[in-house]
């Protein structure tokens, strides 16, 4: 009976070494997919980011003051390290678009084309390239010196930090070669892209108007001029947006989880953390802005039917029923995750023309088309546009304000909606006035965000060399275009 | 062995049982004092002697069992009732696989308490009753109804791994795997599903016995690198030729807990709902005021969206619009109340808890069989209301012997565990959250439960205005609780078959299979109407849904064993044995949920989803180890003994061409008390052991593999993992080495059993953080070293023995010091989990192992102040550092110790359990949020102006807090005291609420009685007792206020942080037990 077991034994385990390595396969994983889908994935990654108001990875629609916080007003007050903001945003960018997008190509350049097909692949490498460099441009516009030449390996885990300058300057050279290889003859992505459903000639704009963006971003720095008036007046001439038509963005669903990131925090949360500013209402409302009645709701604080927008202290304490939350536009769950678009080109002409760029127009002319294009957008009418310009505060060349600060007013109302975009254009311009939160000195209002409390513990030296190179992991240290 | 021939003897003949369970005791030794005269019982317990004379004292003595002494006087018939040792430093104990080896025989660590340890206190999860009793044992009771207990042996000494012990009952290796989401164990929000050893019956258990080192543990390989608790189940009694025997145990039992208030908040009780001075700008700026009831005139109305209680100081005067006016079905519709604390806090909604566990076996046996038979019957309910645990215990074991030399035997376990409205636990969506966090003190609970039971419907406090009427951040606690109920079951099956084959007297072969089987289903539901909060799948805000887990795991033993046992020659003995092991594992789950909320309320389907469901989330994971092992011992004239040990495990998880790796273990020990001539001394040994133990790898980390998001729209995602897998990963590798000394004095009234031990991981396999830069953000790596070392001492002492009255003492005290020597190259940090309120558990190298972090007070270099801003910061707050990786506690304990004294008079005995941590660190998000929003009573005081803090500054409110200014001078900036900044998390670091949770607990009293055989006569009653059983009754000191130190979310690695924990409970209970 010994002998039987035994063999028994034996039997049972001869026949199950033998698959002990199959045995590891993750049957419910797989090892190859499609290149298109992880192309997809970091559009949708990189949308989501960008449009999103959650606390805990963009903060800047608050920083912008667009919105201030009712109850919970941490954020409101430049508090990013309780929720470890800098940490989410900057993995979102990097391991949730970046890697993504590099290993789409990767597996754009594994796959087998057609003969007939080479112009496919390199618009896919291209349209990717894209929006690698309208990612970057993203993370350095956030930090300043971040990891660059030697990021996205996993061989080597620490490291180093790039200058800023440096970073841009290979940015320009990136948009250069991507839009040489851009071809519009050919296919690219198709319904895989869900910014332009495949379109390569509208990548081609997209690309030159990011081009634009890349050389306006860096204007006032002099040690990049030449690069910057080479992109600005070589975009304008290959072509940049020219309508709201061409704007880039990423048009949400209906159904969780696709729905716009907005729809989850502002009405799938049931929560009331935002009102509207005094900041924007105590702006708009003397100009009769008509976006106001778009980007907030009325709100009739005294109980009288007496409805008027009105915002919030920014950073203080705000009872959600005493002021206006934002617009119901805001609150659909498919509203769209502008990317880049035609209003913030015109911004950008307007300046360029304005320093005396050619750029094919006046000052004027983009200025008005830039808040005629966010107006429309918005929903709002001809007329409405025809009233508002003849505003004294808003017609060019009246009023009080300098060009430059008219500008600046314009083209950070337009951003409502895209926080980064709005808090560096102050940034830039160092105007409108800001509403520094209760307590808080003017001076702290931040101007930078703080890398990454991981980097600093899990990439200590490299973040040591960059903190000290850019002048003090802080809020307040200037990044290198920011210097006025 | 009879005695010698003398004049005058008489004879003498009786039985000796055993004091605890009336069993006969064979191999009793009875010797006439003062000389080498005596006998030993037969099978059946029962001798015969012949005395000299009437004075003449028996001396009755047994391994394991107390020594007695009775004079014969006129008696012909003496029977004994032995009772076990306090401890038990000889004697036979169940070592690694199942072999039964005589404890003095041992060169390394091990700890054995008998059943009634276990199951005297009643729990629905034995290891909370294992506190204090083993030294070297860290138990983190829990206090969630059927919740995970967290066991750590000598320390955590897996850097991500599996830190708890492996279980094993009757051979069996028994999952203990705790299957809560990782954002339950991070505090985010869920279920304590408990951990799957709790499915164990305590009533079946005989004895436990704790393999402490790794030289203990080395033959079970790998898993029981943490240490093993070996559980030997009752079975039933073998007896002599022809007779058979059968009896029958029942055991009665009902607990009842109660709320102890030291572990529940104090509320302040002088102002009432909001957040500041900023509703309106009249008299009562706390309150908004507007036409409410539009009678023209402004009414005053309590701002019901916000969940704190730094509103409008109370004043039962005023009267106000609250809660209770929206809603048309209230009494109190349209009315004003005044402005007042509630009559009945939240305290109030907790209900007794009451525990019955009854439990019937058979037993009985013949001279070639026994078989045991048993049912056991958990019913609970826990103290929130709609909750209740049930557990089902079946248990049959039997041996038969199929000839001389062949015996068959099996034992079969079913559980059934089910359960019903477990409480949530964490943070978010969680009841006690709201109490402890964010609450209204003018709410009084028992309204709430008036209008749920009146409406049944969401009627919260917590409304967002009379206008919208949703609840902004809390439902009706009761509505929860009654409609966003989770349901689970367990159903397991797990035992043993096995053949022995004895082929002669030194040589034996066993063959034994053994199974564990379970499969589980845990279901949560919101009912529609419900606040949103994070559920299923895509875990974005949901208002409803359904989802359901089911998750069935199987883990197959099959062992070959051969032993040889024989004498090389009169001094010298040797036992050998060679053996293979296969296991495999196979665990499958899947995971689904309805999206976007229920289409038709109350019916839990998954079909009923608004939105089209997502995939369902799959595992399937297999593993499978072959291993070979071997064991030689030697004894040298039972004085010295040395063990080896090597076992070679091959793996499936490893990769090829370094899967299998072999270990060794060497002990020894000298028995010193052999060659010591010393009256006092009556045992003593020495011993010393060394150990390694390799570790395989986690599931798939091997190969990569894409991570698959919900697709957008009919486009189909796929996404590079965030980890990155490793193939060259190599097996890791615990080193232990551990010495010892055991001794008894004075007749065994008093005995020491002290150890050192030293043990090292290295290689570990875990996946380690990098920066995210790297488009990752952990990486499989073979690094990382932790180092455990510590001293353990058991003593034991009897300082009082008569005939009548004892008393006996039991001191377990251990301290384990715990470092990260390294985790890898540039990496110094290791991250275990993040948690609310921004604070992280970590290993960091050169600190202990679970480091808490968060953000910490600046300090002035010159003065050492804390220093306050005062550049437009914020000034007149703490400035606070500017990261949150400041090092701020230290999850582990210094030491701890437990302290039993058990006092017998007569058939009365008295036992309490005091138990002691001290040292450890926790944070409370609970404080750190319900500071902030004014519910504590110390959030409400007398300033340093005489005034109350919460006056305005023009009023004479606020504070000064102490510190420095950046430049160094005297803080004199005065900081409002009339909003929710100043105490809680919003101007301060997270150091201010991390707290020292040491404790000194009264873990248990038991007072039993045992009805004496006299009274019990001659009936069918073979033993009766009752015991008056207490636990937990007395917190006799704590550090951190308003709750339990030892409360948590979950066990596993990650502790040191509290949210929204329950009340500890005092429990009373009653135990009847009844032999037939």
């Amino acid at each position: 009976m010994k002998k039987i077991y035994l063999l028994l034994l034996v039997f049972v385990v001869a026949s199950c070494t033998k698959n002990f390595e199959d045995m590891n396969t993750n049957t419910k994983a797989p090892t190859k997919v499609p290149s298109e889908t992880l192309f997809t994935n970091a559009q949708k990654n990189l949308a989501d980011q960008v449009a999103s108001i959650n606390v805990n990875r963009n903060v800047y629609k608050i920083w912008a003051q667009y919105c201030t916080e009712t109850t919970y007003t941490d954020e409101a007050n430049y508090d990013v390290v309780n929720r470890t903001i800098p940490d989410n945003a900057f993995r979102t960018l990097y391991k949730d678009v970046l890697m993504d997008f590099k290993e789409a190509a990767n597996l754009v350049n594994e796959k087998t084309f057609l003969p007939t097909e080479a112009g496919m692949k390199a618009n896919q490498l291209a349209i990717i390239e894209v929006l690698n460099v309208y990612t970057w441009q993203r993370i350095v516009d956030q930090w300043g010196d971040v990891p660059y030449s030697e990021a996205l390996d996993i061989e080597n885990t620490l490291p180093k930090y790039d200058d800023a300058v440096t970073i841009y300057k290979d940015l320009f050279k990136r948009i250069d070669a991507a839009i040489a290889n851009l071809d519009a003859a050919s296919g690219s992505f198709g319904s895989a892209d869900i910014v332009y459903n495949g379109d390569v000639a509208k990548w081609k704009v997209f690309a030159n108007t990011l081009k634009l963006k890349l050389g306006m971003s860096v204007i006032d720095y002099t040690g990049l001029a030449t690069e910057a008036k080479a992109a600005i007046e070589g975009a304008v001439t290959a072509g940049v947006m020219t309508s709201n038509a061409d704007n880039g963005g990423l048009t949400y669903k209906n159904a969780t989880p696709n729905t716009n990131p907005v729809y989850l925090d502002l009405v799938a949360s049931g929560r009331h953390d935002f009102v509207a500013t005094n900041t924007m209402c105590d702006i708009m409302n003397p100009i009769n802005d008509p976006r106001l009645q778009h980007y907030y709701q009325l709100r009739d604080t005294s109980g009288n039917g007496d409805f008027v927008y009105i915002g919030g202290i920014y950073g203080a304490s705000n009872a959600y029923n005493n002021y206006s939350p934002f617009g119901t536009a805001l609150e659909d769950p498919t509203m769209e995750c502008v990317l880049l678009d035609f209003t913030e080109t015109e911004f950008y002409l307007a300046e360029a023309a304005h320093k005396g760029f050619t750029v094919g127009g006046t000052a004027e002319s983009f200025y008005n088309a830039g808040i005629e294009s966010s107006i429309l957008y918005w929903g709002g009418t001809a007329a409405e546009v025809t009233a508002y310009m003849a505003e004294a505060e808003v017609a060019w060349g009246t009023s009080s304000l300098t060009d430059v600060q008219k500008i600046a007013v314009q083209a950070w109302i337009a951003s409502f909606n895209r926080g980064l975009l709005g808090w560096s254009f102050w940034r830039r311009f160092d105007y409108p006035i800001l509403n520094p939160p209760p307590g808080v000195s003017y001076a702290n209002i931040p101007v930078r965000t703080i890398y990454p409390i991981n980097e600093q513990t899990l990439n200590g030296t490299n973040y040591t060399a960059a903190a000290s190179a850019i002048g003090g992991d802080l809020l307040t240290t200037k990044l290198f275009w920011d210097v006025n | 062995m009879s005695s010698m021939g003398l004049y005058a003897q008489k004879t003498v003949s009786g039985t000796v049982t055993s004091y605890d369970d009336g069993s006969a005791i064979p191999g009793v030794s009875i010797l006439i004092k003062g000389t080498q005269t005596g006998t030993v019982t037969d099978l059946d317990g029962k001798y015969s002697i012949s005395a000299p004379n009437e004075a003449t004292i028996l001396v009755f003595s047994f391994v394991g069992k107390e020594t007695q002494e009775i004079t014969v006087g006129s008696q012909s018939s003496i029977n004994v009732a032995l009772k076990t040792t306090a401890i038990e430093l000889e004697g036979t104990v169940i070592t690694a696989l199942g072999i039964s080896r005589e404890k003095k025989s041992l060169g390394y660590s091990t700890q054995k308490l008998s059943g009634d340890k276990v199951n005297t206190v009643r729990s629905d999860n034995f290891i909370n009753t294992m506190s204090g009793k083993v030294s070297g044992l860290q138990v983190r009771t829990n206090n969630n109804m059927g919740g995970s207990t967290n066991i750590i042996i000598r320390g955590s000494s897996s850097l991500t791994g599996n830190n708890q012990p492996l279980f094993v009952i009757d051979g069996v290796p028994i999952s203990n795997d705790n299957t809560n989401a990782s954002s339950q164990r991070q505090g985010g929000t869920g279920y304590d599903y408990g951990n799957a050893a709790s499915d164990i019956n305590s009533d079946d258990i005989a004895s436990i016995n704790v393999l402490i080192g790794a030289a203990a543990t080395a033959l079970y390989g790998s898993r029981a690198a943490n240490g093993v608790i070996i559980i030997t189940t009752k079975k039933g009694k073998r007896v002599t030729t022809g007779k058979k025997y059968l009896g029958v145990t029942m055991n009665l039992s009902g607990t009842m807990g109660i709320v102890d208030p030291s572990t529940f908040v104090k509320y302040q009780k002088e102002y009432g709902g909001g957040y500041g001075p900023y509703y309106s700008g009249g008299d009562h700026p706390g309150l908004y005021e507007y036409d409410f009831d539009g009678d023209g005139v402004d009414d005053l109305v309590v701002p019901t969206t916000e969940d704190a209680s730094y509103g409008e100081k109370f004043d039962p005067n005023l009267m106000v619009y609250q809660w209770d006016s929206y809603d048309p079905e209230n009494p109190n519709y349209m009315k004003k109340t005044p402005w007042q604390a509630a009559a009945n806090d939240p305290i109030t909604f907790f209900d007794k808890a009451w525990t019955f566990k009854n439990s019937i076996a058979i037993d009985g046996g013949s001279d070639h069989s026994s078989f045991r038979l048993a049912y056991s019957r958990l019913d609970q309910s826990g103290i929130m209301p709609n909750s209740h645990l049930t557990r089902d215990n079946f248990n049959f074991s039997s041996s038969y012997d199929l000839s001389d030399k062949l015996t068959a035997s099996a034992t079969v376990n079913y559980a059934k565990t089910s359960g019903l409205g477990r409480n949530s636990t964490g943070y978010s969506d969680n009841i006690l959250s709201s109490f402890r966090q964010w609450y209204q003190t003018n709410v009084d609970i028992q309204d709430q439960k008036a209008m749920y039971e009146l409406t049944g419907r969401n009627v919260t406090w917590n409304y967002h205005d009379e206008n919208l009427l949703v609840p902004e951040f809390w439902d009706n606690p009761y509505w929860t609780r009654y409609q966003n109920y989770e349901t689970d079951y367990r159903n397991r099956l797990f035992g043993n078959i096995s053949l022995n084959y004895k082929v002669n007297d030194h040589f034996t072969v066993m063959g034994r299979a053994t199974t564990d089987y379970y499969s589980e289903m845990q279901e949560e539901r919101r009912a529609v109407g419900s606040i949103s909060a994070r559920f299923g799948i895509s875990r974005l805000d949901v208002q409803s849904g359904y989802q359901r887990y089911n998750r069935t795991f199987q883990e197959n033993n099959y062992d070959m064993i051969a032993r040889y046992k024989g004498n090389i020659n009169e001094d010298l003995n040797v036992s050998a044995m060679v053996g293979t092991n296969y296991r495999s594992n196979m665990v499958s789950s899947v995971f689904a949920s309805t999206n976007g909320g229920l289409v038709v309320p109350e019916l839990y389907s998954l079909s009923n989803t608004v939105n089209p469901s997502l995939s369902p989330i799959e595992h399937e994971n297999r593993i499978a180890v072959l291993g070979v092992y071997s064991q030689v011992s030697l004894g040298y004239k039972n004085m010295a003994y040395l063990d080896a040990t090597i076992r070679r495990d091959q793996s499936s998880t490893l990769p090829a061409e370094n899967s299998a790796y072999l270990y060794p273990s060497i002990s020894g020990n000298f028995i010193f008390s052999q060659v010591l001539d010393a009256d006092w001394l009556s045992f003593g040994k020495v011993r010393a052991n060394y150990a390694e133990v390799g570790n395989d790898a986690p599931f798939a980390s091997i190969y990569d593999t894409y991570s698959k998001p919900s697709p957008f729209g009919s486009t189909t995602l796929f996404s590079v993992p965030s980890t990155k897998n490793n193939s060259a990963l190599k097996p890791e590798r615990t080193k232990s080495l551990e010495a010892g000394i055991e001794m008894m004095f004075k007749d065994n009234r008093v005995g020491v059993d002290f150890a050192v031990y030293k043990n090292n991981t290295i290689d570990q396999i875990l996946p380690v953080s990098i920066s995210t830069a790297t488009g990752y953000s952990t990486k499989y790596v073979n690094s990382g070293e932790i180092e455990n070392k510590g001293i353990e001492l058991s003593l034991f002492a009897t300082p009082i023995k008569t005939t009548d009255f004892s008393w006996d003492l039991i001191l377990n005290w251990s301290k384990n010091v715990n470092k990260v020597v390294s985790l890898y190259e540039g990496v110094d940090n290791l991250q275990l989990g993040s948690f609310q309120g921004g604070i992280s558990i970590n290993a960091t190298v050169g600190e202990p192992y679970g480091i808490i972090q968060g953000t910490d007070w600046v300090y002035d270099d010159a003065t050492g102040e804390k220093v306050i801003n005062s550049t437009g910061y914020h000034d007149g707050y703490y400035k606070i550092s500017s990261t949150s990786d400041k090092v701020l506690g230290n999850i582990n304990p210094d030491w701890n110790a437990g302290l039993t004294n058990r006092f017998n008079y007569k058939d009365f005995s008295l036992s309490f359990l005091l138990d002691y941590q001290k040292g450890g660190s926790i944070f409370s998000l609970d404080q750190w949020y319900g500071q902030g929003t004014g519910l504590y009573a110390n959030t409400v005081f007398t300033n340093d102006l005489g005034n109350p803090v919460r006056n305005t500054l023009a009023d004479g409110g606020g504070i000064i807090l102490d510190g420095v200014k950046e430049d160094g001078t005297p803080n004199d900036i005065r900081v409002r005291g009339d909003n929710y900044a100043l105490f809680g998390w919003a101007r301060n670091p997270n150091a201010m609420f991390v707290y020292d949770a040491s404790y000194l607990k009264l873990r248990e009293l038991v007072l039993t009685y045992k009805l004496p055989k006299k009274m019990i006569g001659e009936s069918f009653i073979k033993g009766a007792s009752v015991s008056f059983v207490g636990s937990n009754l007395w917190i006799i000191f704590k550090n951190l206020p308003d709750a339990d130190p030892e409360s948590g979310v979950s066990s596993g690695n990650l502790q040191g942080w509290q949210s929204g924990v329950l009340p500890t409970t005092r429990n009373f209970g009653i135990n009847v037990n009844l032999q037939f």
